[in-house]
């Protein structure tokens, strides 16, 4: 039987997976897609906290309804972020963080 | 007219506004910020005189129109409105780092975007439930995403804009895993029956800190906080000057609103008040420390901003930690409201005179302002008002928001904040007048620069600002009104 | 609408038209002028046996919750200090700018400084009282960075960052005293002055305690109290005259006049508690015998200037310390004594600069011999900053020692008596400075420095003969002060012995 722990469990590792690598990694995509990682680790506590406590024997379906504006949202984040990047990479032809430096001089 | 229609209007607006700059022909697009100008007054207006009672809907869940909701409203159109004018001022600039090669600059969508942004943020001032406030701060956030790397033939505007992108996702992870744990704990998204819950003693404690301290994190990188408040200089000085000016009053506003309202679910829990203050507390002295101290070595005026934003946080977590009394029969919440209304006229003042600097010399060193008393006196007396108010100079606008937190520090015998913001703000008095320094004691660069004109709408804006800032800074009848609506 | 309106309008509206573009110089003048006679009309119409009670009153609130308005009036040593500010203005806005050009913003400089010291002294409500003296901390920056002499820039930075220190310590312990004085009137948040002295002397003493100690802590920053007084003296010596005449001569008094203002009304049992008056004690007799000797050691005649005016914030300390009448009267005397002859001297200091080109006494000598008239004005008014009889110094300085002896101890010499018999030496300090300096000035072989140098000419003497007979006049007459002052000491003397 699987329980509301394991899934926060795999919940937070993958929370946990995303923010090392936005920490660690140096790729802005790759950090990009960490950060996904991290709201998809919310989602999937959101639905197992929704499944777990029902009202009126039925799921709760707040939380649910929050899962689908994450994934919405999440999309447009993407889009915006995908567009600025490549934009980056025309002008710099890096995608790597150490070389945003502009700002430091 | 329900109070939600306003948001509506808004909305509509930067539709139209989106068709008229697509479809409407000719290279000059100054009509479509003319126009929002115009819509966003007469939704400013509006949202005196509208029907604020909540129907039996369940609408009304998600939505709270409330005085303090009513206030920041205004602030956000009021400020809205005022980058607006900021980014008239900025066309040349944007003109030059928006074109193709030998093509006209597109800078349409400048006057368009900060329409939705703004709807966005009246959204934020009225949200009640973890979804509509995630919503809503999204929308702001994303918009921002594009009008932060508005510039894109200039690389600080790119690299500013993908600082704020990655950063901005990473507090949105934080604020949506703390929501999930809130949720988890209280198995509920409206705030009302999620502070009833949390104080009746049946909850979990250790979750329950845990998403205050993700939710705390996210929040900071909206108001300008520490431990995420990095992002700032360096975003600050690569944005386009009014987009700075806008992320620093309008997001960190709408931020504050959206704080307010989760730390009163926090602190109104007896279980939780205790260590959620002290956390508080830490990052309100945190925030102040760091703020004022990075700030005295800066050079670079947009750079000075971005700190003096940071402290300006400090101040605004001080006065929400310093608990439910207030001050002077101002709630917290309403302490912030006015500090922040008092934050927006004297920064957007100071931005305002940055952007004409910007304009006519390209840069936004503190060197650029050298001479400026003998270059145009109205430009420098302008700065002056605005970096005295800033500073917390009685008979401006800024003294009388730095005294009530004051007050509400005193009040709740904080003595060691209350030191750290004394030692903040001397520290501001020496570095916001070191443009002083710039303007009054130092000759122009170069020679005798030419004089600088100023258009009609920037010289009318720098007046009614300057006068705000006295006038409220002596009157204060007005803003106590509009903060306790 | 009140005539003591006009003192702090008249100045500001005189600014406002030099930056629309009307004649500097003259406008300035007029406003100057203008402020001096209604002052001279205030004198007359003061109701003199009432000085302990505000006169000229208007109120027009601004808030019903906090109570907060835009109120004044005039007791009697607001009309003492009033009439120090105008004297000073109209001598400092005579003083002609060494550097032509901006003069606008020079005159309009003093302008602000001088309306904002007015405004602190007539207000009746904390806020603008406070508020008020805030007006002159930008343009003190200014004119010190623009145009003063030496290490401005250093000067300027220090004396602005200590003042914001001082101001926000004070702001911190008027907020508290509000605040407390509201909590123990029933909930009720006022800044009108008269409702704070019913409510306040109702906090506990042991809260009343640490207000007290931190008003007089950024008090003491403004006034220069030791061991904070380290940016006055070369803030002074680096300031374009007027502002070193505004700034030393009225401003300064801003701190002194709060103390006997609010902190020694509004909280007694906080002025009364022993280890505060001892504190207090100890800390002024550092400006009386440290900064005294200090001075001595001085070899540019603008920091001995600088100097000597904070040595003689001991001396008002003293008689605010002593919590006798006569004490009080004398603090308020040697106030409006010192402004007016600390103003004089910077005057002829920046005469003596921009006739020799030097300030180093080593450096000059003989000056007497080619400016007679210079020199029989620093003498006069160097016997005035020592106390000799004839000046408004002495009968001021003389009350202060009275009353510091006039406390009643328990058995044998009181802190107070023994203080006062130590500050009795300042004296003589200040008599070997302040000779000193006139002899190796003014007397001798005349140096290289001197020998080309020419008197003052008929306009150059106009301010410095203006401040010589305010002291004068009022040395020979101390009555004319006194009658005003009087009233309102013994009014103070009582209510905090009343007071539980």
């Amino acid at each position: 039987m699987i329980t509301l722990n394991d899934y926060l469990l795999v919940s937070g590792l993958l929370f946990a997976i995303g923010l090392a690598g936005v920490v660690l990694r140096r790729n802005i995509i790759i950090i990009f897609m960490c950060l996904e990682m991290m709201l998809s680790a919310a989602n999937l506590s959101l639905v197992a906290f929704s499944r777990f406590n029902t009202v009126n024997g039925l799921p709760d379906y707040n939380g649910q309804m929050l899962v689908f504006f994450i994934i919405t949202v999440a999309a447009a984040e993407v889009a915006v972020g995908l567009a600025i990047i490549i934009a980056l990479f025309r002008a710099r032809r890096t995608v790597h963080v150490d070389d945003i430096d502009a700002m430091k001089h | 007219m329900p109070v939600y229609s306003l948001e509506v209007a808004v909305v509509l607006l930067g539709l139209v506004l989106l068709m008229m700059e697509a479809f409407v022909a000719g290279k000059d697009k100054r009509f479509v910020a003319h126009t929002a100008l115009l819509g966003l007054g007469a939704v400013l207006v509006g949202s005196f005189f509208v029907d604020r009672t909540p129907d039996a809907s369940g609408f009304w869940s998600f939505y709270k129109a409330d005085g303090l909701a009513m206030t920041y409203k205004a602030i956000a159109l009021a400020c809205t409105m005022l980058v607006i004018v900021l980014g008239l001022d900025y066309i040349p600039v944007l003109e030059k780092f928006t074109a193709r090669v030998g093509g006209h600059g597109a800078w349409g969508e400048f006057f368009c975007l900060p329409v939705f942004i703004c709807a966005g943020m009246m959204w934020m001032a009225s949200a009640s439930d973890l979804t509509s406030i995630f919503v809503s701060l999204e929308l702001v956030t994303i918009a921002f995403y594009v009008m932060v790397t508005f510039m894109r033939r200039n690389v600080g505007s790119l690299e500013a804009g993908v600082k704020y992108l990655i950063l901005g996702a990473l507090s949105t992870g934080f604020l949506v895993y703390g929501f999930t744990w809130l949720f988890g704990v209280t198995g509920q998204t409206n705030l009302d029956v999620i502070a009833a819950k949390l104080n009746s003693g049946t909850v979990a404690t250790v979750p329950a800190m845990f998403s205050f301290a993700l939710i705390l994190v996210a929040l900071a990188f909206k108001i300008g906080a520490v431990p995420l408040q990095f992002w700032i200089p360096d975003v600050y000085q690569g944005a386009p000057t009014p987009i700075t000016a806008y992320l620093s009053v309008g997001s960190k506003a709408a931020g504050f609103i959206v704080t307010t309202r989760i730390l009163q679910v926090f602190l109104g829990s007896e279980a939780l008040v205790h260590n959620c203050t002290a956390i508080l507390l830490a990052v309100a002295c945190a925030t102040l420390l760091v703020g004022n101290l990075a700030a005295i070595p800066q050079t670079n005026f947009k750079r000075l901003l971005a700190y003096s934003s940071i402290s300006h946080a400090g101040f605004l977590v001080l006065a929400l930690a310093a608990g439910p009394a207030g001050a002077f029969g101002l709630a917290p919440g309403q302490i912030v409201a006015y500090y922040l209304a008092a934050y927006l006229i004297m920064t957007l003042l100071a931005f305002a005179v940055l952007v004409v600097i910007n304009r006519t010399s390209g840069s936004d060193d503190l060197n650029a302002f050298n001479g400026l008393h003998q270059r145009s006196p109205f430009l420098a007396f302008a700065l002056l008002v605005a970096v005295a108010s800033l500073a917390g100079v009685p008979l401006t606008v800024g003294f009388v928001g730095k005294l009530l937190v004051f007050a509400a520090a005193v009040k709740a015998s904080l003595w060691l904040p209350l030191g750290f913001a004394i030692i903040g703000a001397v520290a501001g008095f020496y570095y916001y007048l070191k443009v002083l320094r710039n303007m009054y004691w130092n000759a122009p660069a170069g020679g005798t620069l030419p004089a600088i004109t100023l258009s009609g709408l920037t010289k009318a804006t720098l007046l009614l600002l300057i006068a705000a800032t006295v006038v409220l800074g002596v009157w204060w009848a007005p803003l106590f009104q509009l903060v306790r609506r | 609408m009140s005539p003591l309106d006009l003192l702090i309008f008249v100045p500001i509206a005189a600014a406002l038209a030099m930056a629309a573009g009307a004649p500097a110089r003259l406008t300035a003048l007029t406003a100057a002028v203008v402020n001096v006679a209604v002052t001279v009309w205030l004198l007359v119409k003061f109701q003199y046996a009432d000085g302990a009670r505000f006169q000229f009153e208007a109120t027009r609130m601004i808030l019903g919750e906090p109570r907060l308005g835009f109120n004044v009036g005039l007791d009697g040593m607001a009309l003492i200090m009033v009439l120090l500010t105008s004297l000073v203005t109209l001598a400092a806005v005579m003083m002609r700018p060494v550097k032509a050009g901006g003069e606008a913003l020079y005159y309009s400089s003093s302008l602000l400084i001088a309306a904002g010291a007015m405004g602190a002294f007539v207000a009746t409500d904390l806020f603008f009282f406070y508020a008020f003296h805030e007006l002159a901390l930008i343009p003190t920056f200014l004119m010190i960075g623009m145009r003063g002499t030496g290490d401005n820039k250093d000067a300027a930075w220090k004396i602005t960052v200590y003042l914001g220190l001082g101001s926000l310590v004070l702001l911190a312990g008027l907020a508290a005293l509000v605040i407390h004085a509201g909590a123990a009137g029933g909930g009720i948040t006022t800044f009108d002055m008269a409702q704070l002295r019913e409510l306040a002397p109702k906090i506990p003493a042991s809260v009343q305690e640490p207000i007290y100690l931190t008003l007089l802590l950024g008090f003491g920053i403004l006034i220069s109290l030791f061991p904070f007084h380290s940016w006055a003296a070369p803030a002074y010596a680096s300031a374009p005259a007027p502002t070193a005449m505004l700034h030393a001569g009225v401003l300064k008094k801003f701190g002194l006049y709060g103390l006997l203002r609010v902190a020694t009304p509004m909280l007694p049992a906080g002025a009364h508690a022993e280890w505060i008056q001892h504190l207090l004690l100890v800390l002024l007799l550092g400006n009386i015998l440290y900064i005294g000797l200090v001075t001595i050691a001085q070899r540019e005649l603008d920091l001995l200037l600088g100097n000597s005016s904070v040595m003689h914030m001991g001396y008002v300390f003293l008689g605010i310390a002593s919590g006798t009448a006569i004490g009080f009267s004398g603090a308020v005397l040697l106030m409006f004594a010192h402004g007016v002859s600390i103003a004089l001297l910077f005057a002829l200091c920046s005469v003596v600069r921009e006739k020799t080109g030097t300030l180093q006494m080593s450096r000059l000598g003989g000056l007497a011999k080619s400016a007679p008239f210079l020199g029989l004005v620093f003498a006069m008014a160097s016997f005035a900053s020592i106390g000799l009889p004839g000046f408004t110094n002495f009968s001021a300085e003389l009350l202060v020692f009275l009353g510091g002896f006039a406390t009643k101890p328990a058995s044998g010499l009181g802190a107070v008596q023994i203080a006062t018999i130590l500050a009795l030496w300042g004296v003589v300090i200040s008599a070997v400075y302040m000779l000193r300096a006139f002899r190796r000035i003014f007397k001798g072989e005349p140096s290289e420095a001197t020998l080309g140098a020419t008197d003052l000419a008929f306009r150059g003497r106009l301010p410095v003969l203006l401040l010589l007979a305010a002291l004068l006049v009022t040395g020979f007459v101390p009555n004319l002060l006194m009658q005003a002052v009087a009233p309102f000491a013994e009014a103070l003397a009582k209510a905090i012995v009343i007071a539980p």
